[in-house]
């Protein structure tokens, strides 16, 4: 059951990623004077950052496990992704551009994650996913294990909002209900923190069924970037909750809500995919994931999120296995 | 100039030192290319269209030459050297000082004449949502800038040996900024206080130091960028490794206390308090232009008092043009700095 579990929830986030695309930085009128209803992939077009960073995070996972560090998080940076930018720097968030910048000054985990002014980038959330994935079942693991790859990249608020993705998708994993995902999620973070008052804000206009009170609360209007974690997480939830944890309600409803739509969906694929499992994403969607381009990363081009999550399960399990401490 | 200003501020007094920190801010707020942009806001409104316009066209037809604020059919008095928006935040600062920070700011809420930084419109949108400080600053997309390290200079000046200094500029940087948006106005007012009483730059440089740990973003910062200006050894030579060391090239928004105010603090100490050696360097460094000249003439005109100023720049920079808060236009910043006494 948890291995659909993680394939669904890895292929949940590429959909929601490649589905909420073309909505990214749009308020909810202008998508649907667009779209209608945004509730197709546009063909051929697949996933940005979002899928990308989260087979990154996998693939750390799978190398260090629970016992990564954040010196092997930035060894990784310098090795795997530093390198490979030729020129510009595609399809990151600011947080990693940031990041990467900081490492090339020399500096180390966590002022990488502090030097530059965008701690509170969605950056770690929208890859979050694969720790929840790897610490099944256990929310306080799996935020502890996120903040490790996350203090590289992010600081403070953008660190929470990674914490309460990962502690509410290890939840999800359960099979948990929608309402106790989100309170794991919210448990992760400090209760005195912005990504914790705008969750609680989020779950009370969901549950008063108010867009407009879910916009009023959360959503920073006066600043002209829509990746603050803080506000995507909260959308994101949003959407999950407003979808009853299904697949696709979940990732559409997130997606219609504007803003960062790519990683808001993707997140809101991950919890519902992590759920349901992977028969639930809609298959004319799946159909439409296909391996990564690496446009953004190009270190995990040609991988699959369904063979990533296939691995991230089995390192899982060789984590948890009794024998794993037998003598060598 | 109106005679009698500065007859009653002898040189070498404590009130000629708080002059010199609020023309000294003026000086430098003038001196950065952003100055005439904000005040540009003073111009019909067509004025800046056009000027998007003509961005644009010198874009499609690969021109150099751009067009920077202009007043077509306008008054040309807002586009002359002048102070603008730090100037004016200072300035407002120093005449509500008694009030209680948060009350002060809420009476701003609802106005729709004000020009201010993301930070205080966030913070204004927290108020008005019953978001009070320190809530007010934190949950704020850039709880990080410099807005409050520009209004502590009028705290320190209206009460540097004051022990409490810094639970009242804590008070007032909480309600539109956090984390090293706080730090930065700590230390400021610490540097401006020891200066204002008479101490030395280095003094004033240490006692800034001492209010930002180094684990923080501002505090590395903040020694990084004075071992790069002591290494170049002065203030314009130091400007290419302040650049490379201090600022982020990822995010254009060029107000980030962890930026201006290391620039500020190193380039008052490499020049030995001396304005005209600081300020025009620190406007070289034209990401930060915005407000890290500003703040280095808030460290230097303290250093020295308003008398070493030249003459000129005083003239050019004392008076308030309304272009961020309206009701301050023709305001007097050495009549205000008087006020404090």
């Amino acid at each position: 059951m948890s291995l659909t579990r993680a394939r669904g929830c890895l292929l949940g986030l590429a959909a929601g990623d490649a589905l909420g695309r073309p909505a990214e930085n749009l308020p909810p009128e202008e998508i649907a004077r667009r779209h209608g209803r945004l509730t197709e992939i546009e063909p051929g077009k697949g996933g940005t950052d979002d899928t990308e960073y989260t087979i990154f995070a996998a693939s750390l996972l799978c190398r260090y496990g629970a016992a990564m560090t954040p010196a092997d998080v930035a060894r990784e940076y310098r090795e795997q992704i530093i390198p490979s930018i030729d020129g510009p720097m595609r399809g990151a968030g600011f947080s990693e551009l940031g990041a990467v910048q900081a490492l090339r000054r020399g500096l180390a985990p966590p002022m990488s994650g502090e030097w530059h002014q965008h701690g509170w980038s969605d950056g770690l959330a929208m890859r979050a996913a694969p720790y929840g994935i790897f610490a099944a079942g256990d929310p306080g693991e799996a935020a502890r294990l996120v903040a490790v790859d996350g203090v590289v990249s992010n600081g403070v608020e953008g660190v929470y909002g990674g914490q309460a993705v990962a502690a509410a998708v290890a939840v999800a994993m359960t099979g948990a209900a929608p309402a106790e995902v989100v309170q794991a999620g919210l448990a992760a973070v400090p209760e005195d923190s912005w990504t914790s008052r705008n969750l609680r804000a989020a779950v009370d206009a969901v549950a008063a069924g108010s867009v407009e009170r879910l916009y009023a609360a959360v959503v920073v209007r006066h600043y002209p970037w829509t990746d603050l974690a803080p506000e995507a997480v909260a959308l994101a939830f949003a959407g999950y909750l407003m979808g009853a944890g299904e697949v696709e309600e979940s990732v559409v409803s997130a997606a219609n809500l504007g803003r960062d739509a790519d990683t808001t969906a993707a997140i809101a694929g991950a919890l519902a995919g992590a759920g349901r499992g992977e028969a639930a994403v809609p298959a004319r969607w799946a159909r439409e994931i296909g391996p990564a381009t690496g446009r953004c990363l190009p270190v995990v081009a040609g991988r699959h999120v369904l063979d990533v999550a296939t691995a991230l399960y089995a390192a899982s399990q060789n984590a948890h296995a009794p024998d794993d401490e037998a003598p060598r | 100039m109106q005679s009698g200003d500065r007859t009653k501020d002898a040189p070498g007094t404590a009130a000629d030192r708080v002059a010199g920190a609020f023309v000294g801010l003026a000086i430098g707020d003038a001196a950065g290319w952003p100055s005439a942009r904000h005040r540009s806001t003073l111009l019909a409104p067509w004025t800046r269209r056009l000027e998007r316009e003509l961005d644009a066209f010198a874009e499609e037809h690969r021109l150099t030459t751009l067009p920077v604020p202009f007043t077509l059919n306008q008054p040309v008095e807002p586009l002359a050297l002048g102070p603008s928006d730090d100037a004016e935040w200072l300035a407002w600062t120093a005449l509500t000082l008694h009030q209680d920070r948060a009350e002060a700011f809420t009476a701003l809420g609802g106005r729709s004449d004000l020009r201010v930084r993301i930070s205080v419109r966030s913070a204004l949108a927290n108020l008005a949502a019953g978001k009070p400080p320190p809530v007010s600053g934190h949950d704020n997309p850039h709880h990080f800038d410099d807005a409050a390290a520009v209004r502590a200079v009028a705290f320190a000046a209206a009460a540097p040996g004051s022990a409490a200094l810094p639970d009242l500029v804590r008070a007032d940087a909480s309600v539109t900024n956090s984390g090293d948006g706080v730090l930065g106005a700590l230390a400021m007012a610490a540097a401006v206080a020891v200066l204002v009483a008479g101490g030395t730059m280095g003094a004033a440089v240490e006692a800034a130091l001492a209010e930002l740990p180094g684990d923080t973003a501002i505090g590395h910062a903040a020694r990084t960028a004075l071992t790069a200006a002591r290494r170049a050894g002065d203030p314009f030579a130091a400007v290419p490794a302040l650049d490379a060391a201090l600022v982020d090239h990822v995010y254009s928004y060029g107000v980030a206390a962890a930026q201006t105010v290391p620039a500020a603090l190193a380039l008052a100490e490499v020049s030995g308090g001396s304005l005209t050696a600081a300020v025009p360097a620190a406007a070289c460094l034209s990401s930060l232009a915005d407000s890290a000249p500003a703040l280095t003439g808030a460290l230097t005109g303290a250093r020295t008092g308003l008398r070493a100023l030249p003459e000129g720049w005083c003239a050019a920079a004392r008076t308030l043009t309304g272009c961020g808060l309206p009701e301050l236009a023709g305001a007097d910043l050495i009549d205000i700095a008087g006020g404090l006494a």
